[in-house]
């Protein structure tokens, strides 16, 4: 979080961007040459640790990186479905073993059998696939998964550019204050994990007397076992570009940039045909649509790295600064990208602002429960009958979402972990008592987060769940604060000792150590990991008992 | 009423933005709340979570841990920052980080001054409960530079030498690499600090709180265990104060301490790291006497008793005016004022100067002409008020280091910026608006910028109406410039230098700073009035951040004039010709002082050339190397009967000497020096003088007493009392009130200081406008045509001046030699490649120097330094002068180049 890095990577602007820079310099070898980072310093008057200490965080750009071909995925629900050894296999037959990386996740959870390569994600069921997709014989058709709603806000069918974008061309006719307010009114809580009120950030960046602002839509969907940003992105772009446009017509932005990870290159490509239909349509620009509103759109594509999805390390990987956790206050609506007041919105989040500019806030604040409101998008992965997203009221059982509008499971299951990696652990008992909201969830000592849906079978040792999580945890921590650092890795270290070998774990170790992570840790990275931990502790504490000492 | 929060729930009242850790600090204790990656000259970062506190919103509600350092303090919190939770949450962090850190505290460096070793035994840490884990403990020392070392298996990550590296010095050549848990700290593309970027002002080794960042002198590991006295460093005018551990009389390391005004806990490689030159061999350590071309040792009797019967001799037979004194700005206020005392209540001559004759000169005669006062009119301190920094013929980040990182600082934060410099310098390349002008236009470039500002109707006419004279006929000369042509002449688009122009007259407070490249001209002191005309233009005179602020070059050259090393005024810048000063002097020194000028430096050269001048007394100025064409000067010192060089070493200059007397060190005596912001500073002695030598003012003392003048024994205390009572400016300043931090001068009784001038209305009563119009320089007429390149002279950061003392220390390995910048398109127009040695010769001779190939410059344009003797780049430079203050040209001259013939052959001094 360096001052002078936000403001030497901001003399450029967004156009001419430090870390879009960087990425393009490593596509081609998988990590830029020291000539490329000692180029890019220059230009942006910084240290060649500066380029080097960026590009090393990232999974795409890293050196070891160099020479990557292909990459399993390694997300829970893979993990879960147990597909990855065989697709790793059957690449190693073709590609030499330095030649795979891994990728976490690449939202494919409802298939499974998860790798990337060429630039294409692929589900593959058996080992004749993967090669003919390695020798190009085959091009596999895209993914398929069930999309159902209960009610359909987000999962709304698109109904076309013109009629699509009549609210827009209505709300420019308004003040910028009058989408502020309905959005308030609609008291749309951010569907990243956190929860927190939209209207408030855009009201807070929106009093912030600057002549640059942005918005950010967090397209970084990294938890594993999501999808549901990834099915917007790529089926619904115009709803998140029609939000991130008002966004910015509310805050008084004149840049929305759209931050996608780069585990999802077709969405990618999806949301740069919408941008340029936009653009086409003269939606983009100056004086758009005659309003006096400037506004244009940017993607900026990530490298892999799962922390980016916190919106500070969010933006100063977009400042091409190591994107390490920043302490808030400031928050970023009042210094965000390049040190300028900034709005970082989840996709789910921005992508209901054009139900609620269309319907009204009040219409919005009508659905779903008295402090969650609107409908949440669910996704749920291979294990269920009918894979897919769902969409449902704020409020419905969980239950009813599983067992009724999903088919119940495919074999017995002994816990749903919900909510990404730092969500908590359900044990199936628990299903009929949650309902889909924030409250509910934390009520019952859970978290409702994005909420994705992991399957954990009955076959998947609670033990071994754990080590890939705090495996996740630890290789996923930027490193910044020492708790998340150090902590992480020596949970993983504990957990894998005793799944492995007979080593017991100290209890007082391991709760000193959880305590540690959830009181000392500087984001909700090390803050939430504890959580799984404990769920798993209470619910299947005879199962992991061996590996403790009494 | 203020608002409250509390404390163990018991109510202090808070500051507005202050962070929890900064209101436990001042109520519950410096040092109660443990911190690791906190430190007093950074940002708050949060790393390492150590200053956790519970805090609850109210008595006896629920508790939430929060990092202190960077939460702020709100209205009724309830603070509890060592409860139960807390005190655990502390040492299971230590705990994780000793997992990964070797426990080898008692043969570490840093025993006993080590953060981590504080804190671990504060939260009572005994045993690592986790079992043998991944680490870092491979990791290799890195002992590649003369200074710098790392030891990374001792990095606990709390970022702090990154975070140094960054808003303290502004150079990014720390950072992290990797993520998470192997995550480390990295020089440039992981290289060791001998290959990185590192300019070694060891801000990363004063930040870290191990060993992991370091020094060769293991300065932290110092401190810890040796005696600390506080001085002044010697190097250039920001006036850094350092912290210098010795033991047993022998002097360890330097430190910055974090509560100095004028360096905040920063200070450059030379402040820092280049003090052995204190007790190196090569020291004078007797006085020398030369016998038949050679020099012999003599005592101090027989040195004494020679120079007091010769000077005796020459006066008698020539007058008084046959001697003349150069004192030492490198020397303390004391020392120069009883040399300036001697020359003038001893021998009775006001033939007295100091180099900063051949640096700032004009400066001190501009501004007197403009604003009545030749110094600073504003703080350093004002960079955090200005909104515009406009830098013209300076470039600080090399020769000012502290003051340029503070520059660069506010540069890169946005603050509009103009920089006038034939090169791009570091800071023009963070400017707003660099104007890359030929050597030797500043006047004309001034006169674009002044015309602008009247013609855009940008100028603050209220201060100009008010607090100023002479502007209407000013007005209407500049009115008549033709613009397209100060354009050509400068080689600057005009549109820039109006752009620039309207930004620094908009700017609520636009700052100004120059250095040599505005006074090492024939028009130097013009260029100084012209820039006081812009500061008066645009209101940019007594308010804060605003001013004209000229970057002094050496540690005390502010000093040395005001205490009277200079022929036309005496000390306290009080005119010698003035018959009613002259009878204040004469009864303050109990002696008759000559009431007309004496000589100037340049002038003494002549004198003794043409056999007026006989005898010739230098302090610490290395002429030879240093002043302009190098073989007039030694064909002057060769001219002289007697020459008296007090030096620490033997320079070029002493070479020539009659009488060598070995004078100390700063670190070896105590006095004061003045930075460049008017600051009086204590130099206080750290060790003995080595053997052999006496502080330089105790030797003039000693002269002065031989010679029949009854000056008591010199004491910082007894000499500063004495001239209080003769600079006005200095009358409030006392040894003991100058404190750790010293005074802005004028000093009025009671030691109320001045950190700004001029405010209500200038020292002279109004200011003053004057018009001057832009001249060829006489070096540019005369041979211009046959000699169709400009060379000009500028400073390196690993070096000083003549590098008599940064030669002889570390700093020597890290820049070895003289170079010669060139544009790679005059490179190739005389097939010079890089590293080739090029023959650069001007009307007065020749010299070979390393081509450096590098468009910092432009066509047309070369640069080198003369900080070393092989060079000796004063062979080609000429003898043209300020007309006005005679400050040579260095900065303007002309020579024609080609590839040398032979291999590489210095000039021979012969």
């Amino acid at each position: 979080m360096s001052k002078n890095l936000s403001e030497l990577s901001g003399r450029k602007g967004i156009v001419d961007n430090l870390f879009e820079k960087m990425g393009q310099a490593a596509k081609e070898t998988g990590a830029p040459s020291k000539k490329d980072l000692d180029d890019l310093a220059k230009e942006f008057l910084m240290g060649k640790a500066n380029t080097f200490g960026t590009t090393s965080f990232y999974d795409f750009m890293k050196p070891e990186n160099k020479g990557k071909k292909a990459y399993v995925c390694n997300g829970s629900a893979c993990l879960c479905a147990g597909t990855q050894d065989a697709v790793k296999q059957t690449l190693e037959t073709a590609l030499k073993a330095d030649e795979i990386g891994h990728m976490t996740c690449l939202g494919r959870c409802h298939e499974n059998g998860a790798f990337h390569y060429d630039g294409k994600n692929y589900s593959a069921k058996n080992a004749d696939e993967i090669l003919a997709i390695l020798n190009k014989t085959e091009q596999p058709d895209l993914d398929q998964y069930h999309v159902v709603a209960s009610k359909a806000v987000l999962t709304l069918p698109y109904e076309g550019f013109e009629k699509h974008y009549a609210p827009f061309r209505d709300a420019l006719k308004q003040p910028p204050t009058e989408v502020l307010n309905e959005i308030k009114e609609s008291e749309i809580r951010g569907r990243g994990g956190a929860g927190f009120a939209m209207g408030f950030k855009l009201e807070a960046a929106a009093k912030e007397k600057s002549d640059t602002k942005f918005i950010i839509c967090n397209a970084d969907e990294g938890d594993p076992g999501a999808f549901s940003d990834r099915y917007i992105l790529e089926q619904r772009p115009h709803s998140l570009l029609f939000g991130v446009m008002m966004a910015g017509y509310a805050i008084g932005a004149e840049w929305g940039i759209v931050y996608i990870r780069a585990e999802y290159p077709e969405s990618v490509e999806i949301v740069q045909n919408a941008i340029d239909e936009l653009r086409a349509n003269k939606y983009l620009g100056k004086n758009i649509l005659n309003s006096n509103f400037n506004f244009d759109l940017k993607i900026i594509q990530a490298q892999g790295a799962y922390i980016c999805g916190e919106e500070t390390a969010l933006i100063n990987s977009i400042e091409g600064q190591r994107p390490e956790v920043r302490t808030r206050p400031p928050y970023p609506t009042t210094m965000g990208l390049f040190n300028k007041p900034t709005v970082v919105n989840n996709v789910e989040t921005l992508a209901a602002v054009h139900y609620i500019v269309k319907n009204s806030g009040k219409n919005h604040r009508e659905l779903g429960t008295e402090k969650s409101s609107g409908t949440k998008l669910i996704s749920l992965d291979s294990f269920v009958k009918k894979p897919g997203i769902y969409e449902v009221e704020m409020g419905t059982p969980l239950s009813e979402v599983i067992y009724e509008m999903a088919g119940g499971f495919t074999q017995p299951m002994k816990a749903l972990h919900i909510g990404g990696p730092l969500g908590g652990i359900v044990p199936i008992s628990k299903i009929k008592e949650l309902t889909i909201d924030f409250e509910s969830f934390a009520k019952h000592g859970f978290l409702l987060g994005h909420a994705s849906v992991v399957c954990i079978p009955e076959s998947m040792p609670m033990i071994n769940y754990l080590e890939h999580l705090f495996d996740f945890a630890a290789f996923e921590s930027c490193g910044k604060c020492f708790p998340c650092r150090l902590g992480t890795k020596r949970a993983h270290e504990l957990l894998r000792k005793s799944a492995t070998t007979d080593y017991k774990i100290s209890r007082e170790l391991f709760t000193d150590l959880m305590d540690t992570l959830r009181q000392g840790s500087l984001c909700a990275h090390g803050g939430g990991i504890p959580l799984p931990a404990k769920n798993a502790l209470e619910y299947f504490g005879e199962e992991l008992n061996k590996h403790f000492e009494n | 009423m203020s608002k409250i929060a509390y404390i163990n729930n018991r109510p202090f009242a808070i500051k507005e933005g202050e962070t929890m850790l900064s209101f436990l600090k001042r109520n519950y204790g410096e040092k109660k709340v443990p911190t690791l990656c906190d430190a007093p000259n950074l940002e708050p970062f949060g790393s390492c979570r150590v200053c956790s506190v519970d805090v609850a919103l109210q008595p006896g509600g629920k508790t939430k841990a929060m990092a202190s350092c960077h939460s702020p303090i709100f209205e009724n919190a309830y603070i509890f920052p060592d409860s139960e939770n807390i005190q655990k949450l502390r040492k299971n962090i230590i705990e994780l980080v000793l997992t990964d850190h070797p426990l080898d505290c008692l043969t570490c460096e840093v025993s006993g001054n080590c953060e981590l070793q504080d804190v671990a035994a504060s939260v009572g840490m005994r045993e690592v409960r986790y079992p043998e884990g991944e680490n870092h403990q491979h990791y290799q020392k890195d002992f590649s530079h003369p200074y710098m070392t790392s030891d990374l298996t001792k990095c606990i990550n709390c970022y702090r030498c990154i975070r140094a590296c960054d808003e303290v010095q502004g150079e990014f050549v720390l950072n992290m690499a990797g993520r998470g848990f192997d995550s480390k700290i990295i020089k440039s593309f992981d290289d060791n600090f001998m290959d990185s970027d590192c300019v070694s002002c060891g801000a990363c080794s004063q930040a870290c709180p191990t060993s992991a960042i370091s020094d060769v002198f293991e300065s932290k590991s110092i401190v810890a265990q040796s005696e600390k006295t506080r001085t002044i460093c010697t190097y250039c005018g920001v006036g850094c104060n350092l912290e210098v551990s010795t033991k047993n009389g022998q002097i360890l390391s330097i430190q910055a301490p974090y509560d100095a005004i004028a360096n905040g806990g920063h200070t450059c490689l030379k402040g820092r790291y280049a003090f052995k030159f204190y007790n190196h061999p090569d020291r004078l350590r007797t006085p020398l006497i030369k016998r038949n071309s050679e020099f012999v040792p003599a005592t101090w009797d027989e040195v004494y008793d020679f120079i007091a019967d010769k000077l005796t001799q020459l006066k008698t037979d020539f007058g008084p005016d046959s001697i003349a004194g150069i004192s030492s700005a490198r020397t303390p206020n004391e020392e120069n004022y009883l040399m300036q005392k001697f020359m003038r209540a001893v021998i009775g001559t006001n033939n007295i100067d100091c180099c900063a004759r051949v640096c700032h000169s004009p400066t001190a005669l501009g501004m007197q002409r403009a604003f009545g006062t030749g110094a600073a009119t504003n703080s350093i301190e004002d960079l955090n008020y200005t909104d515009c920094i406009f830098v013209i013929g300076a470039n600080p980040t090399d020769a000012h280091p502290v003051t340029g990182a503070k520059i660069k600082q506010r540069m890169m934060k946005g603050v509009t910026s103009i920089i006038v410099d034939p090169r791009r310098i570091e800071l023009a390349k963070y400017a707003t608006y660099h104007l890359q002008l030929r050597p030797g236009t500043n006047v004309a470039l001034l006169n674009m910028m002044l015309y602008f500002i009247i013609t855009e109707d940008v100028m603050d006419k209220d201060f100009v109406a008010k607090r100023t004279e002479g502007f209407e006929e000013f007005k209407a000369e500049i009115l008549k410039l033709d613009i397209d042509e100060l354009a050509q002449i400068t080689g600057v688009d005009k549109d820039l230098v109006r752009e620039a122009s309207l930004a620094y007259a908009n700017a609520n407070a636009a700052m100004e700073f120059h250095g040599l490249g505005v006074t090492e001209h024939s028009q130097g002191t013009f260029t100084v009035q012209l820039i006081a005309d812009l500061a008066m233009i645009t209101g940019n005179i007594g308010k804060k951040g605003s001013g004209m602020n000229p970057l002094r070059g050496q540690n005390n050259v502010q000093g040395a004039a005001d205490m009277g090393a200079q022929p036309h005024q005496g000390a306290g810048y009080l005119d010698v010709t003035n018959p009613e000063i002259n009878a204040r002097y004469n009864s303050f020194y109990n002696a008759k002082v000559p009431s007309h000028i004496g000589y100037k430096i340049p002038e003494m050269f002549n004198a003794a050339i043409s056999g007026d001048l006989k005898a010739l007394w230098i302090i610490g100025e290395d002429v030879v190397q240093t002043d302009p064409n190098t073989q007039k000067v030694m064909k002057a010192m060769d001219s002289l009967e007697l020459l008296i060089v007090q030096e620490i070493f033997m320079t070029e200059t002493a070479k020539h000497a009659t009488v060598i007397l070995p004078g100390a060190s700063f670190l070896e005596k105590s006095g004061t020096f003045t930075n460049g912001e008017r600051r009086i500073q204590r130099v206080q002695k750290v060790v003995e003088p080595i053997e052999g030598s006496k502080p330089d003012g105790e030797i003039i003392v000693d002269i002065m007493n031989r010679m029949g003048y009854p000056q008591p024994a010199y004491t910082p205390e007894g000499m500063l009392e004495e001239i209080s009572g003769i600079v006005p400016f200095f009358m409030g300043a006392t040894w003991e009130n100058l404190g750790d931090n010293g005074l802005q001068w004028p000093v009025f009784e009671g030691g109320k200081d001045t950190p700004m001038l001029h405010i209500t209305e200038f020292k002279r009563g109004l200011g003053k406008f004057t018009f001057k119009n832009w001249r060829e320089s006489a070096e540019v007429e005369a041979h211009g045509k046959d000699y169709p390149y400009i060379i000009t002279t500028n400073r390196e950061l690993e070096h000083y001046n003549c590098g008599t003392m940064t030669r002889r220390t570390g700093n020597v390995d890290i820049l070895t030699e003289d170079v010669l910048l060139i544009h790679p398109k005059d490179a190739a127009d005389n097939f010079i490649e890089d590293g080739q040695m090029v023959c650069v010769e001007s009307p007065r001779g020749k010299v070979d120097i390393k081509a450096f190939i590098t468009d910092e410059v432009r066509p047309g344009v070369l640069s080198s330094t003369f900080h070393f003797p092989e060079i000796m780049l004063n062979n080609i430079t000429s003898d043209v002068h300020d007309s006005e203050a005679m400050c040579p040209e260095y900065k303007v001259v002309v020579c024609r180049i080609r590839k040398s013939k032979g291999k590489f052959k210095a000039m021979a001094n012969s």
